[in-house]
């Protein structure tokens, strides 16, 4: 525990979301920095480990219980999920188990239940490791951020948010509401698959999200992202154009390694190999098409 | 205690600071300063032993052991050796090597420590109150009675709180006679995991001889230790080490050195099995590729040279009584249908790979050789009012059963109620010097002399009581008419142990356990996961006081193998850990364990207390990685020899092999 | 800050700083030690409470969200002086060695009760995925659980019939 600043910490905790936008601007102004706090299961590791330390001192805003950004809800074609919705709501949700059982599935690799109990996709999204589960998962939907700040609402796609190591578009001020994801037509395949260090309790080294509509042996939308394979969550941008470009049956194993090992850039860690995660992103987008009919 | 002119690994203590505020502490802390000039360091043990660079004695070199049997024994003993392995029809050479391991109980290491007029006090998570109590008369240079050490109840320990506890204690109250006030240790995990004891790493090498029907003959062993930058218990690790690496096998020529060597690392320590895990894995492992070669199956092979009545171990001792292992490899192989599911080979199903392996090993019980003469190991049990009898010994309760099995056994000698009986808190104010919480001891030991002392107890009650009386009443008269009635025994080992400590010779240890593991395991063709999907194992234990904490300790032992043998790496770079941390520090989550099927064999020890029971808390240690092993060569094909073997090792050697095999 | 829950049925106050642990407050202010420390960064749930119904490791909820909230810790799980049946078969079945891991593991197994009163071996492993326990080898912690989830149940249908 980090107790040399604990006493010191500032916590607020605004009744509405309106009231969290104004204090973030306020501040934002001011150049003074704003954590927010939902499930905390990120958040309390960094506080223990001195990381969140900063001179001053940021201002802990828990956000967890605004109403704004709790609830499920399908709009039309469109799943919306709040950003302090917690995993293990989401695990229970009819609506998410029946219309994004990709993300239904992704929850149980989530730690294990008390972590599960806690965290949030929003949280996962704000702490913007490229070894996010949650952030794979709702990847391969391509979906829209929503984030509110004091001037109004903003929408911003997957693929434009995430611009480096633990860096986003999200401005300062900004915090994020929800997650919209376009579901793919009734009955599409897809798949999660988290190679991790162990059964549960696990940091991620490979995982992956894929969503994919079929149909005349063709793939017409596909989505596909894996997490910890480079600085950010990889959206895979020429598999994908591979796969719909290509009729399933003339997929070859071959081709489809080299345009995943052009997608995906990992490192060396105290985890695993650079070689052991482009090796397994490989083999675990080969078994998503092999279940999709394609010989690799 | 603390680093004076040299600092000899990363975490090594220079300075203690103690607060009552525990953010001022960590101001404090903060605001310390070292001002250190880097030295030449060495950090791997096969650069050690060339000592090139100097960091330790002469030569970096701690401790040698030579162990010669057969030919080995001549007078040009190396020669001859050689001479009898080369003219063997098959002979085997291979290379193994196991990685540091961390204990990782949940409780981590603390004490808390305070003096006043009866002296010195300290109070923690601990094995061995009596050592800690030895330190503090060397350290505070305090007369026995001054110094008072008492276990708090303890969340595991695994031998990683055998020796640690000494210096951390040390410190607490070198601060409190500083500070004149009461002071509290506590590591937190980060600090317990750098800077406490871990399991040797080992590198073997390995060459056999047999002949072409498997009889083994001849067995040459090195076996090289990193003990770390200090020499602590890594002499005893080593000795436990070589006289286990001849597994639980016949002989006829044996020649096996082993030596230590210094690492500016921090010290290595006890870790259950002690030595045995290491060289268990490298003698399991080339027998598996003896077996091999010779094409016969490895368990086949095991069972065939399996030591029996009458035979002879690595140092010459002639076993007699108490050998369950041929029963083990039985019992283990038809719970299992080892046979047939290795004759049958690897299951592939769509990418997963099933295959199934075994170990067979023993484990000795006690300490070595004069090891048990010399600590002198007492027990006090004490008649109380009522028939109730009080066991008063230093043997902690570290999760193994200490305070249930001492009861009955005290229980059962006395022919009294279980619930009649208490054991005391191991407070070194009022328990004797039973011997330290180690060596798979404590039942067998020190439960053999509790059984005496209650025994006694009994037959003095027995000798007043009359006829009709309870043995409460002639207790409580007996009480009343001579005073406190208390049963000190000390431990006697059996007077036909023999042991040649100059020449590492004779009889290593009065009984050993035997133990017969089986995994089956699924190995993942994509990723190199393996799952152990089943594990059978069937222990002799002698006689099973406590049948299911037997089975407990053999399986919690078990899952820490396999723990080690596939996911837990202490990763460092420059001599830091890099991975101090839960996170990244791998041990089996109840998903990632196998179901496990435990039998219980019994040939009881004639000198072990409850009917025969012996020691094996650290027996399951010595085999779980060698069974997996085995099972992933059975499933995919790949042979390895080096621990741990994550997803990422398999990954290459599978590569390596495959280019290998296109070659 | 001061914060108002209820502990164990009882409504209890703390004043602490707002990112104190409350696993600190339970621990220290609290009185209620039952609950463990192990890693302290959510690793190995020794330190499993429910707050408001649901499992959470306490190392990682700062007290300042739990004004309001009810905690129920291992204290809570059967009145003083009595074992609950998860608590009697942990014992009676060996899935206590040391005991550092059971309160969580009683929490764990507990929530998983609640809502599936007959589960598959698998699905105890699950609920319990979130506790290291480095002695037991887990084979005991699954077999304390399921006979007591047997228990459970036929006092269930004992009281029903």
């Amino acid at each position: 525990m980090s107790l040399v600043d604990l006493p010191r910490y500032e916590f607020a905790r605004p009744a509405t979301l309106d009231e969290t936008c104004a204090m973030l601007a306020e501040r934002e102004a001011k150049r003074e920095k704003t954590v927010l706090l939902a499930g905390g299961t990120d958040f309390m590791v960094q506080v223990s480990q001195g990381k969140l330390a900063s001179d001053p001192l940021p201002l802990v805003v828990d956000i967890g219980r605004l109403d704004e950004l709790r609830g499920v809800r399908l709009d039309g074609s469109r799943l919306r999920i709040g950003a302090a919705v917690t995993y293990l709501e989401l695990q229970r949700d009819p609506i998410v188990r029946e219309y994004a059982p990709l993300v239904a599935q992704m929850t149980h690799d989530i730690g294990g239940p008390t972590i599960q109990a806690r965290g949030t996709l929003g949280g996962n999204l704000a702490t913007a490791s490229p070894a996010g589960d949650g952030i794979a998962a709702i990847a391969a939907y391509d979906p829209i951020i929503e984030v509110q700040s004091v001037r109004g609402r903003r929408r911003i796609p997957m693929a434009e948010l995430q611009t480096g190591y633990k860096a986003t578009t999200r401005a300062g001020d900004e915090l994020i509401v929800a997650i919209e994801l376009p579901l793919p037509a009734h009955g599409a395949a897809w798949c999660w698959r988290k190679v991790g260090t162990r059964l549960a309790q696990a940091i991620s080294k490979v995982a992956l999200g894929a969503v994919a509509e079929v149909s005349g042996g063709k793939v017409g939308r596909i989505g596909l992202a894996i997490a910890s394979v480079g600085p950010t969550t990889s959206l895979l941008p020429r598999t994908r154009a591979l796969v719909t470009a290509t009729p399933l049956a003339n997929l070859t194993a071959a081709t489809v390694d080299a345009v995943v090992a052009e997608d995906v850039s990992p490192i060396d860690d105290v985890r695993s190999t650079r070689e052991y995660r482009v090796h397994t992103a490989k083999a675990v987008v080969r078994g998503f098409l092999r279940e999709l009919g394609a010989p690799v | 205690m603390l680093a004076a002119e040299r600092v000899n690994h990363r975490y090594e203590p220079v300075a203690l600071v103690a607060c009552a505020d525990k953010a001022k502490l960590a101001r404090a802390v903060a605001a310390v300063t070292l001002d250190i000039e880097p030295l030449p360091a060495v950090f791997d043990a096969e650069e050690s032993l060339l000592g090139r660079t100097v960091i330790w004695g002469e030569s970096n070199v701690q401790n040698r052991y030579l162990i010669t049997k057969g030919a080995a024994d001549a007078d040009d003993g190396e020669a001859a050796f050689e001479a009898a392995l080369r003219a063997c029809d098959v002979v085997v050479r291979g290379e193994y090597s196991t990685h540091h391991q961390e204990q990782l109980y949940i409780e981590t290491n603390g004490m808390v420590a305070w003096w006043d007029d009866d002296g010195v006090h300290a109070t923690g998570s601990l094995q061995c109150p009596y050592y800690v109590h030895k330190a503090f008369k060397r350290c505070f240079h305090l007369e026995a009675e001054q110094i008072h050490i008492t276990q708090a109840v303890t969340g595991g320990g695994f031998g990683g709180k055998e020796e640690y506890p000494s210096l951390i204690a040390m410190h607490a109250a070198l601060l409190a006679k500083k500070s004149g006030r009461p002071v509290r240790m506590i590591y937190d995990r980060v600090e317990d995991f750098e800077a406490t004891t871990k399991r040797h790493p080992s590198r073997c090498i390995v060459e056999t001889g047999c002949d072409a029907d498997g009889t083994l003959r001849a067995l040459k062993m090195r076996v090289l230790m990193d003990a770390g930058a200090y020499v602590t218990l890594s002499p005893v690790v080593l000795s436990r080490g070589v006289l286990h690496a001849g597994g639980c096998y016949r002989w006829r020529d044996v020649r096996i050195e082993g030596v230590s060597v210094a690492t500016n690392t921090p010290p290595n320590g006890a870790f259950r099995g002690f030595g045995a895990p290491q060289t268990t894995w490298a003698i399991e492992r080339h027998l598996d590729a003896v077996a091999r070669r010779l094409g016969i199956d490895a368990g086949e092979l095991k069972r065939k040279n399996l030591l029996a009545e009458g035979d002879s171990t690595a140092t010459s001792q002639v076993l007699h009584g108490s050998l369950g292992g041929a029963e083990c490899v039985e019992k283990a192989f038809a719970a299992s249908d080892y046979v047939a599911k290795r004759r049958r080979g690897p299951i592939v199903e769509g990418r997963k790979a099933r295959g199934i392996g075994c170990s067979v090993f023993m484990h000795g019980g006690g300490f070595t050789g004069s090891g048990e003469r010399m600590l002198k190991g007492k027990v006090a049990v004490d008649l109380l009012l009522g028939g109730r009898l009080e066991v008063r010994s230093a043997s902690t309760d570290i999760g193994q059963g200490t305070e249930t099995i001492f009861a009955q056994i005290a229980a059962d000698a006395a022919g009294v109620s279980i619930s009649a009986v208490s054991v005391a808190v191991p407070s070194t104010t009022r328990v004797p010097d039973s011997g330290p919480t180690v060596a798979s001891r404590t039942v067998m030991v020190v439960g053999s002399i509790v059984e005496r002392a209650a025994r006694e107890i009994a037959e003095r009650v027995e000798a007043v009581r009359r006829a009709g009386e309870s043995f409460a009443a002639a207790g409580d008269r007996l009480l009343a008419q001579e005073g406190p009635q208390t049963a000190l025994v000390q431990y006697e080992p059996p007077a036909w142990v023999n042991w040649d400590d100059k020449r590492y010779k004779g009889d290593a240890y009065p009984v050993y356990a035997w133990m017969v593991d089986v995994a089956e395991v699924e190995v993942d063709l994509d990723t190199f996961e393996t799952r152990v999907l089943e594990f059978w194992s069937a222990a002799d234990v002698g006689k099973a006081i406590h049948p299911l904490m037997c089975k407990g300790q053999l399986e919690g032992g078990s899952l820490q193998a396999i723990g080690w043998a596939l996911s837990e790496e202490v990763v460092w770079k420059d001599g830091a850990i890099v991975n101090p941390r839960m996170t990244n520090y791998i041990i089996p989550t109840a998903l990632d364990a196998p179901p496990f099927h435990t039998i219980l064999v019994e040939a009881p020890y004639a000198h072990g207390p409850g009917g025969g029971a012996k020691g094996i808390s650290e027996l399951p240690m010595d085999g779980g990685a060698s069974a997996v092993a085995a099972a992933v060569e059975h499933a995919i094909g790949v042979a390895i020899d080096h621990l741990p073997l994550t997803p990422e090792r398999l990954f290459a050697a599978w590569a390596r092999s495959n280019s290998e095999a296109a070659q | 800050m001061k914060v108002a829950l209820k502990v164990n049925g009882v409504q209890r106050h703390v004043d602490m700083a707002p990112l104190a642990r409350l696993l600190d407050a339970l621990r220290g202010p609290l009185g209620l030690t039952g609950t463990k420390e192990g890693c302290g960064e959510g690793e190995c749930g020794s330190c499993a409470v429910f707050l408001d119904g649901v499992p959470v490791n306490a190392c990682l909820v700062p007290i300042g969200q739990c004004d309001g909230c009810e905690v129920v810790t291992v204290e809570g799980l059967a009145a003083a002086g009595h074992l609950a049946p998860l608590q009697a078969c942990m014992a009676e079945h060996g899935g206590a060695q040391c005991g550092i891991c059971t309160p969580g593991m009683l929490i764990a197994a507990e929530a998983l009760l609640r809502r599936n009163p007959d589960p598959t071996p698998v699905e105890v492993r699950t609920a319990i995925a979130g506790n290291l326990c480095r002695c037991t080898g887990y084979e005991r912690i699954v077999q304390s659980v399921l006979h007591a989830a047997h228990e459970l149940r036929s006092t269930e249908k004992g009281a029903a019939e």
